[in-house]
């Protein structure tokens, strides 16, 4: 019964091991993609199809501490709009977003051949949450009256015809805390009816899938694993995919580790109820 | 000296190796952007000798992290919103309707009272404001959006099909687990029955929500460890 006791650090070095190794040994494992995800993926297909050239709005609302999850995410959908034909407008609802939303805007639009100011533009950061969602409501350009260097959005090629959120095709948003649940469904979503999916990090789409079913969301990207399926359906693998290798095999090495202490916890009582009975 | 004591020196000592063989080899450039990636090594290496024992080196840069943090939303906050929205607009009177920012800049500044204990009540009157906006704007949206919009997908009719299946799994799990939230009644016979099967969408609902919570956690595990593995060490392929 010394597993039961067993030094977690121990526990640690598997886990490291089984993060290190598959990122040093090449191999494949196949993703498939889920309904929310191919939802979200159609979602953006069907707009495209429906207002070719449309502009449509992303919403950055994640740090640092989550960039592993979000940027890949972040940068398979960035590809899709911009291979859509999409023009895109990006702000930021958290303030350390920033940094980290301009980084993937000028990465994939250099990647995809976009101009800054004619294919998208990156308002920047603004306090106030659902203050700004509903002011953009009215009018973007109240909320946002300049971009992040200062110019005006009335110059902005890609701004100048956008007023109310309603003239966005579509709305997507990065979130790493409750900005799709509290701000952006209660304040955009079910005010202005425009169309929204969202992307977030594992651990906030248990709570997103009543608005999934709901049709609240129209689709929606969960995690490192959304994304990773993500990359898949746009052909286009990149982070994500390569961070499911050792995703799966940690998650195995967890599972081993739980039926192994349930086990070890089973025959302990059985053992003991024996030296009692 | 003691064990954790020589088992410091010698992470130092080979962290110093490790980045004096990368520098030596070019995979790190000799840079400003080379000094970065050892640095940002060093600090994730540093906060993840946690997980061996509690020691002063993660305090330090625990401590680092959130003074760096906090300076960074400071600086975002000053720059976009202070410095251009009040002082520029309303007190250089730059940009038009600058008129309009008076009241607000008033009321944020009546909040910083709360500092002052023998003028702390005047922040009741931004406090009002506040909570008086928030509960207009907020009660509609939440009952629409969480109530209203949520119950309506439980009142689909059933049909025979998968859909037909998840709307019956809905339903009965939407009732289980209200019935076990009613506590109004004893949770015997019929309602104990029904109670102990609504706690058993919890359970199922509370490992679907673990399993994504490890799922996320592991993430930013793997995002740092590339970052140590290709960035710094050079031996991802």
């Amino acid at each position: 019964m010394k597993a039961l006791d067993i030094d977690r650090r121990i526990i640690f070095i598997f886990v490291f091991l089984g993060v290190a190794i598959p990122l040093m040994v090449d191999f494949t494992l196949p993703i498939k993609p889920t309904p929310p995800v191919i939802a979200a993926y159609d979602a953006f297909e069907k707009v495209a199809a429906e207002k070719p050239g449309s502009t449509i709005l992303l919403s950055f609302s994640y740090g640092a501490s989550t960039a592993p999850e979000m940027q890949p995410m972040a940068r398979a959908v960035l590809r899709h709009c911009f291979r859509l034909g999409f023009k895109v407008v990006a702000i930021c609802l958290w303030p350390d977003g920033v940094g980290l939303a301009e980084s993937v805007l000028a990465e994939v639009a250099e990647e995809m051949g976009k101009k800054e100011d004619v294919d998208y533009a990156f308002l920047g950061y603004k306090p106030g949450t659902i203050a700004v969602i509903l002011n953009m409501g009215q009018d973007l350009h109240t909320a946002f009256p300049v971009d992040s260097k200062g110019v005006s959005l009335a110059q902005l090629p890609v701004t100048k015809n956008i007023h109310p959120l309603t003239d966005f095709s579509f709305v997507f948003d990065f979130a790493a805390g409750d900005s799709i649940e509290f701000w952006w469904i209660p304040y955009g979503q079910e005010k202005y009816r425009f169309p929204f999916a969202g992307g977030c990090t594992a651990v906030m789409a248990p709570d997103l899938f009543p608005f999934l079913q709901s049709g609240q969301m129209l689709g929606m990207l969960g995690g490192l694993a959304g994304a990773a399926e993500y990359e898949t359906l746009i052909g286009h693998p990149g982070q994500a995919t390569e961070g499911m290798r050792p995703q799966s095999v940690t998650h195995l090495i967890i599972i081993a580790f739980i039926i192994l202490g349930n086990g070890m916890y089973f025959l302990s009582r059985r053992s003991s109820g024996q030296a009692t009975g | 000296m003691t064990r954790d004591s020589y088992l410091f020196i010698g992470f130092l000592l080979l962290f110093a190796a490790v980045n004096a063989a990368l520098l030596a080899t070019g995979a790190i450039a000799a840079d400003w952007t080379g000094f970065g990636v050892i640095l940002a090594a060093g600090l994730t290496l540093s906060l993840y000798s946690f997980l061996y024992k509690d020691n002063p080196l993660y305090k330090f840069v625990e401590h680092l992290f959130v003074g760096v943090a906090a300076a960074y939303v400071l600086g975002l906050v000053w720059y976009n919103t202070l410095l251009a929205e009040i002082v520029n607009s309303l007190i250089l009177g730059e940009g038009k309707d600058r008129w309009s920012l008076l009241m607000p800049s008033l009321l944020g500044a009546l909040m910083l009272t709360r500092l002052v204990p023998r003028i702390a009540w005047l922040s009741r009157i931004a406090f009002a404001f506040v909570v008086g906006l928030g509960a207009g704007l907020t009660i509609p949206r939440y009952i629409s959006s969480f109530i209203l919009a949520q119950m309506e997908p439980s009142l689909r009719p059933i049909t025979w099909s998968i859909e037909g299946l998840n709307l019956v799994i809905i339903l009965v799990g939407v009732v289980a687990v209200m019935v076990y939230f009613f506590f109004s009644v004893e949770h015997t016979g019929v309602v104990g029955g029904v109670s102990k099967v609504g706690i058993w969408f919890l359970m199922i609902s509370f490992g679907a929500s673990f399993g994504y919570t490890v799922m996320a956690r592991l993430s930013l595990l793997i995002g740092r460890t590339q970052f140590l593995l290709d960035d710094w060490l050079h031996v991802m392929k």
